[in-house]
């Protein structure tokens, strides 16, 4: 019985990490408006670097002056590694985004590509749709 | 008398130019399905440079192109151009206010609009450049979109196949 209380509590586990892992992976179409791109340049506060999607936190100044803290969800890290960038490069780091906004109108944006100002690094994201 | 036979000559070979001219367009009407593996990178899924429709219905006129651009999960945006290039409507939407004009260019027809929506980073305005061309059934659209403020341009180009 005990053993069996193991098995459950590990397949629990396991089905919970699958559910969150699949909530993480949406996909584009459901989360953001393909009607409406746009491109932001900011500062880079925070980054989540966690798959399948980094996170990458940017204060943008709007044009009145007020600052709005976007999410940003890239490529996941070993995408974003390969193209040369590592976890280091990104806080405090001027970045252009290129993206679209997410449909439910928070300050949150799918990034197809991303470009530090200083070091002149662009990423193209380009992963596809399975 | 032939004088006048001159001229009605004259302008019959004018007329008849004037047609075999306007038939040199070419008719862009029917159902488009995109074709990812000829399109260039990024038209489509997770994460589009430049996002291309899914599907496009045409139906063109002599004087009008109507299109109907679809995708899946996202809201159809649609508008009758006038091929005389003056601007018009486009039903795009809720929260986007959209311009636009298309006229041929030789064989190859141009779109060229202006698209406007908020942003928790302002007021946004893109404007988007579509040069269309057939080859059999086969439909080539490059596009490229600059916004506001920002001084680069994106370029995609994707291809469709006649359903």
């Amino acid at each position: 019985m005990r053993i069996n209380l193991s098995f459950a509590a590990v397949a629990l586990g396991i089905l919970l990490a699958a559910t969150a892992s699949v909530q993480a992976h949406h996909s584009f179409s459901a989360t953001y408006d393909g009607n409406k791109p746009i491109t932001l340049r900011g500062t880079v506060t925070k980054i989540g670097w966690q798959n399948p999607h980094a996170h990458i936190y940017v204060d943008v100044k709007n044009a009145d002056g007020k600052v709005v803290t976007w999410e940003v969800e890239s490529a996941g890290p070993t995408a974003l590694l390969k193209a040369g960038l590592r976890k280091e490069d990104f806080v405090g780091a001027e970045i252009i985004i290129k993206g679209f906004l997410a449909k439910d109108g928070t300050p949150t944006v799918n990034a197809s590509s991303l470009t530090l100002v200083e070091a002149k690094k662009e990423f193209l994201t380009d992963e596809k749709a399975p | 008398m032939k004088r006048l036979m001159i001229v009605l000559s004259v302008a019959l070979a004018l007329g008849g130019q004037t047609v075999a001219f306007a038939q040199a367009r070419p008719d862009f009407s029917g159902s488009w399905r995109l074709n990812v593996g000829k399109s260039g990178p990024n038209v489509a899924g997770n994460t589009p440079n430049i996002p291309f429709p899914s599907q496009i219905a045409v139906k063109q006129t002599p004087t009008d192109i109507a299109i109907e651009s679809t995708s899946v999960r996202q809201q159809p945006v649609s508008a009758v151009y006038k091929l005389d290039g003056s601007k018009v409507s486009v039903q795009a939407p809720a929260g986007i206010t959209e311009t636009g004009e298309a006229k041929f260019d030789g064989e190859n027809l141009s779109i060229s609009s202006r698209r406007a929506f908020s942003s928790p980073a302002g007021d946004i305005v893109v404007e988007f450049k579509e040069v269309w061309s057939l080859i059999g059934n086969v439909l080539t659209i490059q596009k490229t979109r600059t916004q506001s403020g920002d001084s680069t341009t994106e370029k995609s180009q994707a291809v469709y196949d006649k359903l």
